[in-house]
């Protein structure tokens, strides 16, 4: 053998060894385990390369945007760094608006879970036709927004509206209900009439809670009441955790002011009245009708960073009263 | 449920005197006179809205309100078919509507399969983003969305619901978690140790189990689609756009006022179709809104 052949040889002998060294070491891999492994990736990447592109993206690319005066059209936009963000603390419209926004969370959210829980109790009742009352009072959540936004538009038009109607019929004068200072009741109404959702939801939640735990609170000489507070309400809590945070983010970002304007438009977004005019329409304002892309981004951003704030605010005060007596991961 | 009426309507106890016995009858004429009542308020909007669209213009003018009108206008409706390309819209609608529900319940679905039944590193991580996700505000990424579609040449075409629908959706994906979750783990041991693959598995074994849950998300995703307004707005040209934006934006007479009742009669034409799909579909529906309660 030449000296050639031989380290030729090594090498060979070597890589073998590399291969064998490898192929153990891949072997338990591809147990049961190592291929739920992989096979959990392959099912959940659909959801997480659509999270990293349609979400993550477009936040970063807001982000850089917010740092800009880009207006989509002039060539001429520059890094303006902080600028958007010391003219959006600056601008009274953007607090106004805060609070506008602020306030209708406030109000809309705990009177729409309290009157969909109310419901809930309500048709949780053996009653004759109770289903067709579940069915009724679901309906307007399906009512698409610009179905119920047109609904009460007219339902509310200073003078073909029935609410009007009502009013003049007792005496009353007619009130221009969707100017201010009204508006703001009109949009509330929108808000309680979809409250079926959270009906069925709550619905659930009841016929969840254990039979035998109001049972006994009764043979002990409890309320209805009292067996409602201590017992539905405190096995409800996760339930009402999540609807009060998602009803929080959907109060922010309701579009149904811009529904109820007389314009109806994201163009016309400045006609709306005063009280409705809301943090996100102001984003619109800026958006569409000026074009200020660079600023409505900073906008964005702000918005995002208070609902995070808000949420967290929320999960840690209610930390101690929301009790969770299904472990989801039990169902296995 | 067995339990009889009385026994649950009557906190007095199972005393036979008469007396509560009349209290539970008052009690139980004031709650149906209640539930009636605020049934009535949760339908009169529509109605209303259905009224208005069977007025002329001269009784919506007229003050005090008009509150039936002297004869049913029903040729309003014909005329709010024939005033914009009515059938156009609704098309497109159509269009997006299954598109994106077709894509995203079976997206959906595969997804909520890997996180009922599989396991690996980061799982519980991935969950905790996926749940949190469903609490992000979707505009908030919707105008950025935009700018990025505009520059990929997309917008204007409907490859962004294919996009939206190929990703999944949160909110479907814990549904099909939930029930997948739920299912015995013998249906898919026996097929992997014959060696079927996890998407063997999937497709042919879990799929066909669950088709209450395929429709329901199915229906869930095509209302949304349905009733959007927003995205459509933003992304389609007016002659390429959804129904939603078509009667918000296109009654209008010469000088750009909105006509009011071909207006309300365009909107009750775009709204029935959903009821109609909720009322058929509802027991699905509803179990899939139950369970968004995230017990």
């Amino acid at each position: 053998m030449t000296v050639d052949q031989v380290s030729a040889e090594i090498d060979r002998s070597a890589a073998q060894a590399d291969a064998d060294r490898a192929r153990a070491a891949v072997r338990p891999r591809t147990s049961m385990a190592a291929r739920r492994h992989r096979a959990f990736y392959l099912f959940t990447s659909p959801w997480i390369v659509g999270f990293l592109l349609l979400t993550i993206v477009p936040m970063a690319y807001a982000l850089w945007l917010s740092f800009t005066t880009f207006d989509g059209v002039s060539p001429h936009w520059r890094y303006v760094g902080l600028g958007n963000y010391r003219e959006l603390f600056a601008d009274s419209q953007t607090w106004d608006a805060l609070g506008r926004t602020g306030l209708f969370a406030v109000t809309s959210v705990p009177l729409s879970i309290t009157a969909g829980l109310g419901l809930a109790v309500l048709v949780n009742r053996p009653l004759r036709a109770r289903g067709l009352f579940r069915v009724l009072l679901y309906l307007p959540a399906v009512v698409p927004p610009v179905g119920a936004g047109l609904a009460f538009k007219a339902l509310f038009d200073q003078n073909s509206g029935a609410a009007n109607g009502v009013l003049t019929l007792f005496g009353f004068d007619a009130l221009g209900w969707l100017n201010d200072p009204y508006a703001r009741y009109v949009l509330l109404m929108t808000v309680l009439w979809g409250a079926g959702n959270i009906m069925i939801i709550s619905l659930a939640g009841l016929q969840d809670v254990p039979r035998e735990l109001h049972e006994a609170a009764r043979i002990d000489g409890a309320s209805a009441w009292r067996s409602f507070r201590s017992i539905t309400v405190p096995l409800l809590s996760p339930v009402l955790l999540f609807q009060t945070v998602t009803g929080v983010i959907a109060s922010v970002q309701t579009i149904m002011p811009l529904l109820l304007s007389p314009d109806g438009t994201t163009q016309g977004v400045t006609a709306i009245s005063q009280s409705n005019y809301m943090y996100m329409m102001h984003v619109f304002a800026e958006y569409f009708a000026l074009g200020r892309y660079g600023y409505a981004s900073a906008l964005l951003w702000v918005l995002f960073v208070l609902i995070l704030g808000a949420t967290g605010l929320i999960f840690k005060f209610t930390s101690g009263v929301v009790f969770y007596n299904v472990d989801p991961e039990a169902k296995k | 449920m067995t339990v009889t009426s009385l026994s649950t309507d009557s906190t007095a106890g199972p005393s036979s005197t008469s007396a509560p016995r009349v209290r539970v009858r008052a009690n139980r004429l004031v709650l149906y006179t209640v539930l009636v009542a605020i049934t009535g308020l949760f339908t009169g909007p529509f109605g209303w809205l259905v009224l208005t669209g069977l007025k002329t213009p001269a009784e919506l003018a007229a003050s005090p309100v008009h509150w039936l009108p002297d004869h049913f206008q029903w040729h309003n409706f014909a005329d709010a078919y024939q005033l914009i390309d009515f059938l156009g819209y609704a098309r497109n609608s159509l269009i997006i509507a299954t598109l994106y529900a077709t894509l995203v319940t079976l997206s959906s679905a595969w997804v909520g399969f890997g996180f009922a039944r599989l396991d690996a590193p980061g799982k519980k991580t991935l969950f905790g983003i996926l749940v949190g996700s469903m609490m992000l505000p979707q505009l908030i990424t919707l105008l950025p969305t935009y700018l990025i579609f505009a520059k990929l040449g997309m917008v204007d075409t409907y490859w962004p619901w294919v996009l939206w629908g190929l990703a999944a959706t949160p909110y479907l994906v814990f549904l099909f978690r939930q029930f997948f979750a739920g299912l015995p783990r013998e249906l898919e041991e026996a097929a992997i140790v014959d060696g079927c693959g996890y998407t063997g598995v999937f497709w042919r074994i879990f799929l066909p189990q669950s088709w209450p849950v395929l429709s329901a998300g199915f229906v869930i995703a095509f209302t949304w689609t349905w009733g959007d307004y927003i995205a459509p707005q933003l992304l389609l040209s007016t002659d390429r756009s959804t129904l939603a934006v078509a009667v918000m934006s296109t009654y209008v007479n010469a000088a750009g006022i909105p006509v009011t009742n071909l207006q309300a009669a365009g909107s009750v034409m775009y709204v029935v179709p959903i009821l109609l799909v909720f009322l058929v579909a509802q027991r699905g529906f509803v179990a899939g809104m139950a369970t968004s309660g995230l017990k």
